[in-house]
């Protein structure tokens, strides 16, 4: 049958995409936007030819991460496609597809892995009728942009309640706010969590998005805490509880080089995981492509070997090699990613620590949340501080309230001027750690190619 | 100041209403007193505990979501009674966003659903389809505008005491009743409700408004005025001791001239 329609959309979209790559721009949602105004149904006609369907990933955090891993796994036994780049909302769904697709629509991929911003996912639902949604967590974020994340959680059980019975949810038990969606679902369930009562990062005061039973609107009591409002609970009057895991983490240990180990169980078998991810959310992040890959069939061997091989996804924790220094890059964005990656980092020594507020729209325009972000816990490992962004002087004055001296020299709003003048302070054997919110991640990536063209980027 | 000062706060509801970083609010009063050598005290009071009121000097209440506001709402009718009443003894509040509604007549949802308050300031909101999200400024009122000036002791920065900085998120829309006035007048933002130019409400020393970002380590000079206010209930008139605010001040700056050049 022929489609005129979706034929011009295509053509479109790939001339838009050829004309950005001659002038070398970066935008990966434009060759979409404009199709999908041409032809609605894009997305829908086109991802209908994927002989094993699609897999959605969404959630506050570890979405990119996970979408990452999984597509390293899957990638030994299937044909992906996927929105590796990040765009992650529907406009980059068919900007991805436009650029895999032949003229007349044709996809070498059998199967499609997309990360979906929390957002938009009733809308990917509704487009790409996915067989399996792993959803990670769901934690305030860019309040500016969303309202609450109740909204969020009542849109997604809106959609939950409309999948069929051959869709799989992959849910985190250990957020009840993830958890309590398996509730409202017709198919099957798959969870995973962390089963440990301990973990070997210290303790840090969070705050908690969820306090109540989603059910019975009593309060949650928690056993174990492990991160912001993720651990073990039951609910203090009906019988809503953390359901036992099919896929869990026992025993992790987080070393001072960044990287992570910890046993990987499910009720018959465990193995030992090896990997250079650093914290608790990357287990997180390991456990959910496991639940994926396993449905999927790939066998044991070869989820162990890719998930100890794997490095980390652009900026989210990023090692480089500038001038024989070393600097290691790690993304913050909202107050719960940001205590993990403080506690991440507390276990090191000492610290060199750049951290770069930006509040341009994909950072979040409202920055209150650093004053949710515990930053006394490193006060006493700060041996050097450096402060950048378009906010440098209101995180300036979060520091001087968490005991965290500064002086004026410290704080630059331009980042290009702050990496210089850092890395030529810095000897040889520190290492520095540059915190950047989203815009100020990209615009570190280029600062440090404009130092040194030869950088080596390991982790790309 | 020749007896040990302590400044007695209570945080209500701190486990629920607790959005968009308004605990900065009670880590920039800690800090401000300690580092004048002030004890400072925290008590958090919530569901199902009891209020005594009448110990503490100053009560923060700030934002939650909607879901969480509503359970808050019922339980803080059983503590109405004891915190009107410190209130009227002169103790000082401040609540932001969820806090400040709640303290109102009533609050009427989008559906029309009625959700009572406690009536301490004479307004009521109405929720509104409209989600005004944005960088808020406002003009201090006159009159409260010379009090901070008399208590605000980097007398240096006497220009600039004037404004109010911070960032607002609400859909519901504050209409303040007769008996009411507000803490100050939008110059950039909705504020209580996009029509009127007022923003806040202010009754004897409690103040409400939607001044969220933290609002307190954004303006020093408004910090300092609460601290100020709450030890004069006990102490007497009492002068704070300067501390350096230059590089809040630099930060206040910075964002007001920002926030007034935007289009």
């Amino acid at each position: 049958m022929i489609d005129i329609k979706l034929y011009f959309a295509i053509l479109i979209g790939k001339i838009i995409s050829y004309t950005i790559k001659i002038f070398r721009g970066g935008a990966t949602s434009a060759p979409g936007l404009y199709a999908l105004k041409i032809d609605p149904l894009l997305i829908k006609k086109l991802s209908k030819q994927f002989k094993y369907g699609s897999i959605l990933i969404s959630g506050t955090n570890g979405k990119t991460t996970t979408s990452r891993i999984t597509a390293d796994i899957l990638s030994s036994k299937y044909k992906i496609i996927h929105n590796r780049q990040g765009s992650n909302l529907i406009r980059g769904i068919a900007s991805t597809l436009i650029q895999q697709s032949s003229f007349w629509g044709k996809i070498n991929s059998n199967l499609g892995l997309w990360e979906i911003d929390e957002a938009v996912l009733p809308e990917a639902v509704y487009n790409l009728r996915p067989k399996f949604i792993a959803l990670m967590n769901l934690f305030r974020d860019q309040l500016d942009r969303y309202g609450e994340i109740d909204h969020i959680r009542e849109k997604w059980i809106k959609t939950i309640k409309s999948l069929k019975e051959d869709t799989q949810l992959v849910l985190n038990v250990d957020d009840p706010g993830i958890s309590i969606l398996a509730q409202y679902h017709k198919g099957k369930n798959i969870y995973f969590g962390i089963n440990s009562k301990k973990i070997n990062l210290p303790k840090i005061l969070q705050v908690v998005d969820v306090k109540h039973c989603l059910m019975c609107g009593s309060s949650l009591i928690y056993s174990t805490f492990l991160s912001a409002h993720m651990g073990h609970y039951k609910c203090s009057k009906c019988n809503f509880k953390r359901k036992n895991p099919d896929f869990f983490a026992e025993n992790p240990v987080f070393k001072t080089d960044f990287s992570t180990s910890f046993d990987l169980c499910n009720q018959s078998d465990h193995f030992q995981l090896n990997y250079s991810l650093p914290g608790l959310y990357n287990i997180y992040n390991v456990l959910g492509s496991i639940a994926i890959a396993n449905i999927l069939k790939i066998n044991s061997q070869t989820i162990i070997t890719k998930i100890n091989n794997f490095t980390a996804a652009f900026g989210r924790f990023q090692k480089v090699r500038i001038k024989d220094k070393k600097i290691i890059i790690f993304l913050i964005k909202n107050p719960a990613g940001a205590n993990e990656v403080i506690r991440t980092i507390s276990i090191k020594k000492t610290i060199n620590l750049l951290i770069i507020l930006n509040d341009k729209i994909a950072d979040g325009k409202d920055i209150s949340w650093i004053w949710d972000t515990n930053w006394e816990m490193l006060s006493t490992k700060i041996k050097n501080i450096y402060l950048g962004g378009t906010r440098a002087l209101d995180l300036a004055v979060r520091l001087k309230y968490s005991n965290i001296n500064l002086s004026n020299k410290d704080i630059y709003k331009d980042i290009n001027y702050s990496i210089n003048n850092l890395i030529s302070s810095l000897n040889n054997k520190d290492t520095l750690l540059i915190l950047p919110t989203y815009t100020a991640m990209l615009e570190v990536q280029k600062a440090l190619f404009n130092v040194d063209t030869k950088a080596k980027w390991h982790n790309q | 100041m020749a007896q040990p000062v302590i400044f007695n706060i209570c945080h209500l509801y701190p486990d629920l209403m607790n959005t968009y970083g308004d605990n900065g609010n009670i880590i920039t009063i800690v800090k401000r007193c300690q580092w004048r050598g002030i004890d400072v005290k925290i008590s958090n009071v919530s569901i199902g505990q009891p209020l005594s009121a009448s110990d503490f000097d100053f009560f923060f209440f700030g934002g939650g979501q909607d879901k969480t506001q509503i359970i808050v709402g019922k339980d803080l009718i059983q503590k109405a009674k004891k915190l009107i009443a410190a209130i009227n003894n002169k103790a000082v509040l401040l609540s932001i966003c969820g806090g400040y509604q709640l303290l109102q007549n009533y609050f009427k949802t989008k559906e029309g659903e009625i959700i009572n308050g406690i009536s301490l300031f004479d307004a009521y909101t109405a929720g509104s389809k409209e989600r005004m999200i944005q960088d808020l400024l406002i003009e201090i009122d006159p009159e409260l505008q010379n009090e901070i000036k008399n208590v605000y002791p980097a007398i240096e920065q006497s220009n600039c005491l004037t404004n109010l900085i911070g960032f607002e998120n609400h859909s519901g829309k504050t209409y303040l009743g007769k008996n009411s006035k507000a803490l100050g007048r939008v110059i950039k933002g909705a504020g209580n409700n996009n029509e009127d130019h007022t923003e806040g409400a202010v009754y004897k020393n409690a103040f409400g408004c939607y001044l969220h970002g933290s609002l307190l380590p954004k303006n020093s000079h408004f910090a300092d005025y609460l601290i100020s206010k709450a030890l004069e209930r006990r102490y007497g008139p009492i002068k704070l001791k300067p501390l350096d605010d230059s590089l809040e001040w630099k930060a206040h700056n910075w964002m007001v001239d920002r926030v007034r050049n935007q289009g």
